[in-house]
């Protein structure tokens, strides 16, 4: 799986999690860049990212992911 | 007679600290700050309440270095890392629940006299080692291999009895080699300066007048009740922040950098946002290690699903936010280790901060409909002093008690209906009956004010220090020279007084 293929998988989980059709992540996007994401979006975010690409993230990168490029670094490591 | 950080023979222990630790070999320096630790304790406390942090500490590095076995050899049992994570977090719980969760068990025993002595700053140390126990468990940190090490991040003297509560990740520093920089020093000391007229110039003055009132609520009513519920948050802040501005001020001074705890809560335009800047790391630490497990586990995610298909998006997500900030609410509330504040904070904020969630949107349709400017200035007024107002509520309960905090909160109310009617002790000198002159009144004034201008400019400069440093020299020195003088001359200290107690140092 390449990083543009994570991309286009995440982006839609983006969309369908946030409601917007317009969001488009990038490696430097954070919390602060999306409006509604707070701690119970951030855990609704992880949730469907765990389904969408078939794997766990652990707990400890839960709490210390900084932006979406670490999340991406994480799915290449493990999601399917 | 117990050290407290405000003494005099505490500043004298951290100068000869200072020494000692920046003329040893830079390897030796965290041997320094154990030691420094065991004598603050032992100065501090009853000695011998220091087994239950040892006990604490030593169960986190069994537990931890077993894990850490078993995963470096592969050969354990897949639950063996669950079961020991477990017995460590339950450990640490049962300890503290005897010695801290008392008012909740207390009730179950006859026997009155019973004396139960917790362990200085048990409240604080004890989540530290939770998250510690977790972020092992989670593979946040590798487990530190030094039992000595541990202890020391368990009982780092100058966050010991109030706090900030720190992540392992941050406090690795303490075992760094760190050299003599005057810019550490001089910032540190400026700071415990500040944090010394926050506590003894401000808060004290404030608790006089606040406690004279609640001493005694059927002989002062009507707009003395104002006038304690609006005060006591003043002075819960200057005490509290300005106990965390000596204990960041000393770390710094060893150039050991710990988490801050206030950012200006006050300036907070929202309930939400208040709770972002005050007391800021068991926020996080409740964040962390409660609500994202809790949320993130198995039973809540598929609560959380059934919720939103039953109800559609927008209500599903209400239901489920407003269980996990049930959750959250009630954690900080048990750790208060009191009934008061899981009513009167715990609870309170829980409604406030869900009908905030239910409300805005429908606040911000309507202010956008009428054409309100939402940002201007005296709409942020308005906002912030309605966040201050419920904050004071809550606070009444926390400061006085359940049942004095409803009287308290009725004697207010009266005033609204004419009732009690005495607006008139605001200028006929009642309340120098409490032991205050008009002249702690003016100081009180004045020190408020600075603290505004304080707040203003950290705002703006990130630290307000960053906005000192830039003036002239003349000008710095004299500050400063001002500020000790305030606190000298007008600090409630000394023989024949003693400053009471900070408020969270109870925890």
């Amino acid at each position: 799986m390449s990083r543009e293929e994570v991309y286009e998988r995440l982006n839609k989980v983006f969309q369908d999690v946030f409601d917007d059709e317009t969001i488009e992540v990038n490696d430097d996007t954070t919390a602060d860049d999306i409006d509604e994401w707070d701690s119970f979006e951030h855990i609704n975010l992880v949730v469907a990212v765990e389904e969408e690409f078939a794997f766990k993230i652990p707990m400890g990168k839960v709490v210390t992911m900084k932006n979406v490029g670490e999340m991406v670094d994480i799915i290449l490591q493990l999601g399917k | 007679m117990f050290m407290t950080i405000t003494s005099f023979q505490f500043l004298i222990f951290v100068s000869a600290g200072l020494v000692v630790y920046y003329l040893l070999p830079k390897s030796w320096q965290w041997v320094v700050l154990l030691g420094m630790s065991l004598i603050f304790y032992c100065a501090a406390a009853r000695n011998h309440t220091i087994i239950y942090l040892v006990i604490s500490a030593l169960t986190a590095y069994v537990c931890t270095m077993w894990i850490d076995r078993i995963r470096k050899n592969g050969n354990g049992p897949a639950w063996a890392v669950t079961a020991l994570t477990v017995a460590a977090l339950a450990v640490n719980i049962i300890l503290w629940f005897i010695f801290k969760g008392y008012e909740f068990w207390a009730f179950a025993v006859r026997d009155t006299d019973m004396e139960l002595v917790a362990a200085l700053g048990m409240g604080y140390y004890t989540l530290q080692i939770l998250g510690y126990i977790l972020d092992c468990a989670w593979e946040v940190v590798e487990p530190q291999k030094n039992p000595l090490k541990l202890f020391l991040f368990v009982c780092f003297f100058p966050q010991l009895t109030t706090g900030p509560i720190s992540q392992y990740s941050q406090l690795e520093t303490l075992y760094q080699k760190h050299k003599f920089q005057y810019l550490n020093v001089a910032h540190g000391a400026q700071r415990v300066l500040w944090g010394f007229f926050k506590k003894l110039v401000l808060a004290e003055r404030v608790g006089i007048i606040v406690s004279g009132i609640t001493a005694d609520l059927s002989l002062y009513n009507g707009f003395y009740s104002w006038i304690a519920i609006l005060l006591y948050p003043v002075q819960m802040y200057a005490d509290f922040s300005g106990c965390m501005d000596i204990v960041i001020g000393v770390a710094e001074m060893f150039d050991i950098r710990l988490a801050e705890n206030f950012r200006n809560p006050f300036f907070s335009r929202s309930s939400q946002e208040f709770w972002q800047r005050w007391h800021i790391t068991l926020g996080a630490w409740a964040k962390g290690y409660v609500l994202y497990p809790l949320l993130k586990s198995k039973w809540m995610v598929k609560f959380s699903k059934s919720m939103r298909k039953k109800f559609g998006k927008t209500v599903g997500k209400f239901i489920a936010t407003a269980a996990g900030m049930f959750v959250l609410w009630m954690v900080m509330g048990v750790w208060h280790g009191a009934l008061r504040y899981i009513v009167g904070v715990s609870l309170w904020y829980w409604i406030i901060l869900m009908l905030g969630e239910l409300l805005s949107p429908v606040f911000q349709k309507a202010a956008d409909k009428l054409g309100f400017r939402t940002e201007s200035f005296s709409w942020h007024l308005f906002q912030s002093a309605r966040t201050y107002l419920i904050y004071a509520v809550g606070a009444a309960f926390f400061s006085v008690g359940l049942r004095k905090g409803v009287v308290l909160l009725k004697q207010a109310a009266e005033t609204a209906v004419g009732r009690v009617f005495n607006p008139w002790i605001f200028f006929d000198g009642s309340i120098l009956n409490f032991g205050v002159t008009w002249g702690d009144i003016h100081l009180i004034a004045i020190a408020v004010l600075l603290l505004v201008i304080v707040g203003i400019l950290s705002e703006k400069y990130g630290y307000a220090r960053n906005w000192m440093d830039r003036q002239c020299l003349v000008f710095r020195w004299f500050t400063w020279i001002v500020l000790f003088l305030l606190v000298l001359i007008y600090g409630k200290y000394g023989p024949g007084y003693n400053a009471a107690d900070f408020i969270y140092q109870g925890f």
